[in-house]
């Protein structure tokens, strides 16, 4: 059965975050129906607004044509106050009276030098759930530290068990911690939510980001005090699988993940590439010769998948029953049948850029509704007058805050934008050469089938 | 005592490994009252240890101990008759139902959510499986790693020139285990607005896809697609981790550290920190884009002042300079970091067969309702409990499915 209303329907989210993990964690609220009301201000816009122009042209309003700003904030309405001024902070207030859940990601002691310090908050509004993200929490000898995205999988322990067997400690290709922190902050809301649906009490969340993915090193931890060792960087092995690795296959940097558990799975892959006789092998025949064994399998299991394609490897070994995945691109992720079965990219029509796609942020998919963007990403400020008026606002009040400065839809951007909008410093075909990008395909719109009308 | 968010929701878990059980882990520790049921055999993540010298128990497995904190256990064969009748009885007392299996294996069993709903229209039933319930792939077997390989994070981690890396410590698993426990508080929430159960499919590669920074996105958005390379962000460099003189650090100058159009006339915080003021005019300082492509000449430039210093002399200097700059620490110094303990993070849980170990503790701190980390059961101690007080099962009920091999 298929219900219109979405489980958070009714409930109206405060939304102070920026950057990655707190729009990610506010972009999963609003797609259970929250109605999430983000904030920037005029002097400090959100600075993934520059992040990934559209076609990376250099056009009027760069600010509206960020997909890294896009695929975090749609279905969020926006308004463009200046906190620094106090009737900044009155509208705040005046939004939280009727908000039920306040989130927002400053480093500690920002939100009290705006009076929305937690207790202060609950003094507007008894039962509201107020979150705060940052990157090492909110107390703490660390709690002052700078923390970007790319320096808090470090120090989750996350990097020292990434890398290549005998190589130096790896960070993730992007900021791992902060979509993982983004997705627990919003379980922390929900199951906040369900305690004050029960008792009417609201509460206080502060997330670390840093805390949030320690549990990742789940078994590092044990290791170390179980046994005093330290697990060693393994590039793609596993002390649970052998063989486990990331075979390459035919074209260019084409790429395909395969993992056997047990005996019966290597059985399979064996047969599947004709190699039954494997299993009699006595290098390979038990877990513990395969472990002892693997460089020798690895490289067997390569000549076989060097010569066909990624694609081709996972269903044939799927087939016979071994876990098997080809590695994918951005591109081929877009272009993936599973995905497209399941929706995994929703197509919404964004204003200047037309139909562009969106990964979804909840990864969960239920019968009873769907968590597909309502509504586009805000333009800068795009809101301003609607909420305004919600709150009670008259159009008189509206224009004299417009023009103290206090309300804006433009920022006051001290270069140009042509500086703001080029995400790459360089024109592309530098990074291609130096093996950054793959390639700029001008005809991609085409090949995603999202071609047409609205991009301007 | 502190008040438990969800001490009224009641979960039967059948999933094993690492995604579900996380999942329940993290409803358990809010509080709700989890109902592991292990096959006779045990949760395989008994057999995955570590152990302590490496003597295999199913009672000290560390990834079990971590990941089945606060539960109760018992023993049932779920796929054979008279186990899916006693299970089907759990199911008519719990809010949710959770399953770690391929939607094949889930319905020959007569346990998805078609076969359940009529019977128990108000049950949630959540089901992780490694690419979902649906679709092409709805049969392929996967893990952390085939997750991650799908989700476009893994090609682009890792050098140029050698195979993609998987990010350490089964993170597809843990992803897919924290959706799962996010699709499960949505649906109890639509549940108690709306009453009706609902069936929450996750699938462990869309779990991870969903973490995606902007792979997607560039190609979406501009055509272009992003290749390996060092694990780097497209945006500048150095966002780093960064050799020094007694380890690493993460070397992030951030937005202010390097000269800008609008600062060039004062001197930069990575000047400053590297103890040299001629670079604020270096054509590599001044170019964020050629800095990039010329990251060897760079490295260059630092290497003098890293080499000689330690990492808590270089993250302090730069954090005191305004530069988000990190510290790279393993298990151990995790363990012993004075910013988590002040902040209580790591949790001391006695175990009965196992002992005292620090478990990683709330992911988030909650003011009202805390997370509390109880100990892992051992195998089949709720047998008793649940089956024969709570649902009724006589001794001699007990001794036959026992004997049959169902419990």
């Amino acid at each position: 059965m298929t219900q219109h209303e979405l489980p958070l329907e009714g409930i109206r989210v405060v939304d102070l975050t920026h950057v990655f993990a707190g729009p990610t964690c506010t972009r999963i609220l609003a797609d259970l129906g929250a109605d999430v009301i983000r904030f920037e201000s005029p002097n400090r816009m959100d600075v993934t607004r520059n992040l990934i122009i559209t076609d990376n042209d250099g056009l009027d309003h760069p600010w509206h044509r960020a997909s890294y700003f896009v695929i975090r904030n749609a279905n969020k309405r926006e308004m463009v106050l200046d906190l620094a001024k106090p009737e900044g902070i009155a509208i705040v207030k005046k939004l939280i009276e009727g908000a039920d859940v306040l989130a927002e990601s400053f480093t500690p002691r920002v939100m009290e030098n705006f009076g929305l310090g937690y207790e202060q908050v609950k003094q507007i509004k008894p039962d509201i759930i107020m979150i705060s993200l940052s990157g090492y929490g909110q107390f703490g000898p660390m709690r002052d530290f700078g923390a970007y995205g790319m320096g808090l999988e470090p120090a989750s322990g996350i990097s020292s068990i990434t890398g290549y067997a005998g190589g130096p400690p790896m960070r993730s290709g992007l900021s791992f911690t902060d979509p993982y922190s983004g997705f627990m902050g919003a379980g922390a809301i929900l199951t906040a939510l369900a305690y004050r649906r029960r008792t009417g009490k609201g509460q206080y969340i502060d997330l670390s980001e840093q805390e949030a993915a320690i549990p990742i090193m789940g078994r590092a931890l044990f290791e170390y005090q179980m046994n005093q060792r330290l697990p060693d960087r393994a590039g793609n092995r596993s002390p649970w699988a052998a063989p486990q690795g990331c075979y390459r296959c035919a074209g260019d940097d084409r790429w395909v993940a395969i993992s056997c558990v047990n005996d019966a799975e290597f059985e399979r892959l064996a047969g599947a590439m004709g190699h039954a006789e494997w299993v009699t092998d006595e290098r390979y025949a038990t877990v513990l010769a395969r472990h002892e064994h693997h460089d020798e399998l690895d490289a067997a299991i390569s000549e076989w998948t060097s010569q066909r394609d990624h694609y081709d490897v996972m269903h044939t070994l799927q087939a016979a029953g071994v876990k098997a995945a080809a590695v994918l691109d951005g591109k081929e992720a877009l272009l993936d049948p599973q995905f497209a079965a399941r929706k995994q990219f929703d197509v919404i029509e964004q204003p200047l850029l037309g139909k562009r796609p969106l990964h979804k942020h909840v990864a969960a998919r239920f019968r009873r509704f769907e968590t597909a963007p309502r509504r586009p990403a805000p333009l800068f400020g795009e809101h301003n007058d609607e909420v305004l008026r919600e709150v009670g606002y008259s159009d008189e009040e509206i224009a004299t805050l417009k023009e103290s400065g206090v309300v804006a839809d433009a920022p006051n951007v001290p270069v140009p934008g042509q500086f703001l909008s080029m995400a790459l410093k360089l024109p592309y075909d530098r990074y291609v050469e130096a093996g950054i990008l793959q390639a700029v395909e001008p005809d991609y719109r085409e090949q995603l089938g999202i071609a047409g009308d609205g991009a301007k | 005592m502190a008040d438990r968010a969800l001490a009224d929701v009641r979960v039967v878990d059948i999933s094993q490994g690492i995604a579900g059980p996380y999942a329940t882990k993290l409803l358990a520790d809010a509080g709700a009252s989890v109902t592991k049921v292990e096959p006779p055999g045990g949760d395989y993540s008994r057999r995955l240890g570590p152990f302590p010298g490496d003597v295999p128990d199913p009672e000290q497995s560390g990834m079990f101990l971590h990941l089945n904190t606060g539960k109760r256990s018992i023993t049932l064969d779920v796929s054979v008759p008279s186990g899916h009748v006693v299970l089907k009885k759990l199911l008519a007392k719990a809010d949710v139902f959770v399953a770690g299996e391929r939607a094949s294996t889930l319905a020959s069993w007569g346990l998805s959510y078609d076969d359940l709903e009529g019977e128990f229209p108000e049950l949630i039933v959540a089901q992780v499986s490694p690419f979902g319930a649906t679709g092409p792939y709805a049969d392929y077997d996967g893990n952390s790693l085939t997750a991650m390989a799908m989700s476009t994070i893994m090609y682009n981690t890792g050098e140029p020139d050698r195979e993609p890396l998987t990010t350490g410590g089964a993170p597809g698993e843990y992803l897919a285990g924290v959706h799962l426990w996010l699709g499960i508080l949505a649906a109890l929430e639509n549940r108690a607005k709306r009453g009706g159960g609902d069936h929450v499919d996750v699938a462990m590669t869309e779990a991870a896809a969903a973490a995606d920074e902007y792979n997607t996105a560039m190609y979406g958005f501009q055509g272009a697609v992003r290749r390996r390379y060092y694990s780097r962000h497209i945006f500048g460099y150095p966002q780093d981790i960064v050799p020094c003189a007694d380890g690493y650090v993460v070397m992030i100058p951030g937005a202010g550290g390097f000269p800008t159009p609008l600062t060039k006339d004062t001197l930069s915080p990575m000047a400053l920190l590297l103890e040299q003021p001629e670079l604020n005019e270096h054509p590599l300082f001044l170019s964020a884009g050629e800095r990039m492509l010329q990251w060897r000449e760079f490295d260059e430039l630092i290497r003098p002042y890293m080499s000689t210093h330690t990492a808590a002399e270089i993250v302090m200097t730069a954090q005191a300079l305004r530069m988000p700059f990190a510290f790279v620490p393993n298990a151990a110094d995790l363990l012993s970091d004075e910013h988590l303990e002040q902040r209580e993070f790591f949790v001391r849980v006695k175990h009965a067969k196992a002992g005292e170990y620090a478990h990683a503790g709330a992911p988030f701190k909650m003011s009202e309702t805390p997370l509390a980390v109880g100990p892992a059961p051992e195998r089949g101690a709720a047998n008793a409990d649940v089956l024969g007080k709570e649902l009724g099962y006589s001794d001699d009920d007990l001794r036959i499915l026992s004997d049959q091999g169902v419990i």
